[in-house]
């Protein structure tokens, strides 16, 4: 032990102890193999777990009632898609995958895969626009995503609606060649269109989703434009919270309205402070759970998803937008635990995804 | 004929050799001072497109974002000194940010230490820096993969413990140490003064900091003249943990906010700072003094950016631009006999 500590120790030793470790925790791992391998595997793929969202995500796979793997991509395709073949493989294609690729393409892999395994896989937010889920029969049941114009026009109008549908504003993007990133700003640019020229764009700049940089952006705005600043939009939460805290340095928190948009906890707590003006909450729970549902209910017979229409199987679910107005009993609602119910399949279907 | 021909081609190779080593030598003169014109030609840049640059508030907001950078870079500085690199930045803040806002009044457990909580971060800042420093040293891998794997770990442990989810900090005692003011200046600003003084210190007037210059110019001769290379690279490492700490702290503070990727984007900030600064990243050149121009540098360059207007898909392009040119003139590249 005084040797680990005052000499170099060789990396022989160290590679040995770890080899060991994990040959002892492998041990057990036939025994495991052999109970799961009766039954259908339910997993969830996603970017990582290091945000609400996707962590949420992870959550609503697992609150379907099964056991849920969960495969974290780390940002890298050929991980993501490693895993899921490694997955297929194991599970002998019995396999029920809800997956966030982490970049479209790996989408039509993965699908690809999934089908020649005779697996089920629900697909979220990222695909190519020709993948289509009727071009392979029950394998590929869904794919879910949400109308970024659509919200973000309606968090620009609740802005203009704090501002006195008057004067300038500026707008905090993602990152520029991100999908969702390009409609949110679509949309905001239609509700300043909407307006008739009495609300302006002053400036919009990109803050690649994080606060540090909206924060630094804000802080040039507020000397760039000072008492010009009418208003905020961000295109997400992260981004909305760094402006906030750009604002609150100069003692301005709560007089310029600012929006954001994915509903996480500590967006939500600004809208009641009255710091922010609105979020939509786009309920990663449901996202995951209603993947793994629809997936596992294609798979067990119960919805004969060749039959549905094809808004059924590439569809916008619903978010919903969070505002002073409805702020206490949406708060209410999430502290009670909002029961949802996995078995209500198309309740939340905004229509059939178009695309730009 | 031949000989004289060869005297006259051996002289004249002499001579322009003679007069580069001048040339060199004067260049070398004024070179540390390179970045600090950039900086004041930059403002003056700025200055003459937008008036509103010049301003008590525009100076006050460039302080306060230089803060956070300035901090980590007091730590990086060193690393670099040493002729190494420091990857874990963002997972060690990470760490400290997350331990420090869940000691904190929070809203996702019952704690409430208050300012009590503030060694903590620091301590445990300190300890990666450690952990980074000695698998570095003892275990014989090169710093850059050492680095990576700490800060990767860092980032795993911040994730585990938060579980995803970000920790919201409702105490406004604790959010003072980056808002209140003292002499109409924040508190992260006179934080980040702090940071550069001990830094400074550190480095001219302890044994740690003179040694990272000898090993930064030559780890062979130092090891030679009895330096215990060993322990002075553990040491810089765990002084930038140190540091990374204090990031910690200043970060939750400032965005009244922790999560597991708190430091996003600090990690390339902060390297380019030191090296436009002047710092070479092959190591003994540059120091503290040269950071806090680079950190200026950098940190003016985009708050001028937005005043004047550049379209955002321009900025990154003019800051790659901006690196490129501050170390073509700031290091002395005729002394290196590689480049790779």
């Amino acid at each position: 032990m005084s040797k680990l500590f005052t000499g170099a120790t060789s990396r022989r030793t160290l590679l040995k102890a770890t080899g060991g470790l994990i040959g002892a925790a492998a041990l057990p791992m036939p025994f495991i193999r052999r109970a799961n391998a009766a039954d259908v595997t339910l997993a969830i793929s996603l970017r990582s777990l290091t945000n609400p969202y996707h962590a949420d995500f992870a959550k609503g796979g697992q609150a379907f009632g099964k056991s849920v793997e969960v495969l974290v991509t780390e940002g890298n395709s050929e991980k993501g898609v490693a895993d899921v073949r490694a997955l297929l493989a194991k599970s002998n294609g019995n396999l029920v995958l809800c997956i966030d690729p982490n970049d479209s393409p790996d989408a039509r892999v993965i699908v690809e895969d999934v089908a020649k395994a005779g697996g089920q896989v629900v697909t979220i937010w990222n695909k190519p626009n020709d993948l289509h889920p009727w071009d392979f029969g029950n394998h590929y049941v869904a794919h879910i995503s949400f109308d970024g114009v659509q919200y973000g026009k309606l968090m620009g109008d609740t802005l203009f609606k704090a501002m006195g549908d008057t004067g300038g504003f500026v707008g905090l993007g993602g990152i520029f060649s991100n999908v969702p990133a390009i409609e949110r700003k679509a949309g905001m640019e239609q509700a300043v269109a909407g307006t008739g020229g009495k609300v302006k764009l002053l400036d919009f700049q990109v803050a690649n989703w994080t606060a540090p940089e909206a924060f630094k952006i804000t802080q040039a705005w507020v000397t760039r434009f000072s008492d010009d600043i009418k208003g905020i939009w961000a295109a997400n939460d992260e981004m909305a919270i760094g402006a906030i805290e750009a604002l609150r340095a100069e003692g301005l928190n709560g007089k310029i309205p600012v929006t954001g948009i994915d509903g996480t906890p500590p967006a939500v707590s600004a809208v009641k402070s009255g710091e922010m003006v609105g979020t939509v909450d786009w309920d990663p729970m449901w996202i995951g759970g209603m993947g793994i549902s629809l997936g596992y209910n294609t798979r067990i017979g119960k919805i004969d998803i060749e039959k549905e229409p094809k808004s059924h199987r590439e569809f916008y679910g619903t978010g919903v937008p969070v505002t002073k107005a409805n702020i206490d009993s949406f708060m209410e609602a999430k502290k009670a635990g909002e029961k949802l119910d996995f078995n209500d399949f198309w309740g939340r279907v905004q229509g059939q995804i178009r695309y730009m | 004929m031949d000989s004289t021909a060869a005297v006259t081609a051996g002289g004249g190779a002499d001579a322009s050799r003679r007069s580069t080593r001048a040339a060199g030598s004067r260049l070398a003169r004024i070179r540390p001072l390179i970045p600090v014109g950039v900086l004041i030609l930059l403002c003056i840049g700025i200055t003459l497109v937008s008036p509103h640059f010049a301003t008590v508030g525009n100076f006050r907001r460039i302080g306060i974002s230089a803060a956070i950078p300035m901090v980590l870079a007091c730590g990086m500085t060193f690393v670099i000194l040493l002729g190494s690199i420091d990857l874990s930045t963002e997972g060690t803040v990470a760490v400290a940010a997350v331990a420090f806002s869940l000691l904190v009044k929070n809203m996702v457990n019952g704690q409430n230490f208050g300012l009590y909580a503030l060694p903590l971060p620091v301590a445990l800042g300190s300890l990666l820096g450690f952990v980074n420093g000695w698998v570095h040293v003892r275990l014989r891998i090169p710093s850059l993969i050492a680095s990576l794997g700490v800060g990767f770990a860092g980032i795993g442990i911040a994730t585990v413990v938060l579980s995803g989810i970000t920790v919201r900090i409702d105490d406004m005692t604790v959010r003072g140490i980056a808002l209140n003011r003292f002499l109409d200046v924040p508190f992260s600003t006179w934080t980040a003064i702090v940071c550069v003084l001990i830094a400074w210190l550190v480095q001219t007037y302890t044994r740690l900091g003179r040694w990272s210059y000898v090993i930064g110019g030559g780890e062979d001769i130092a090891k030679l003249s009895g330096v215990p290379v060993g322990r002075v690279r553990i040491g810089i490492y765990t002084l930038a943990g140190f540091f990374y700490g204090i990031g910690g702290i200043l970060c939750v503070a400032q965005f009244g906010q922790s999560q597991a990727l708190i430091a996003q984007g600090y990690l390339f900030n902060v390297i380019t700072s030191v090296v436009v600064g002047g710092t070479a990243l092959t190591g003994g050149e540059g120091g503290i003094l040269n950071t806090v121009v680079g950190v200026l540098l950098v940190t003016v360059l985009g708050n001028g950016m937005i005043l004047v207007g550049v379209p955002p898909y321009v900025q990154q392009g003019v800051q790659g631009l901006l690196i490129i040119v501050a170390v073509a003139l700031s290091i002395d590249r005729t002394r290196a006999r590689l480049v790779k």
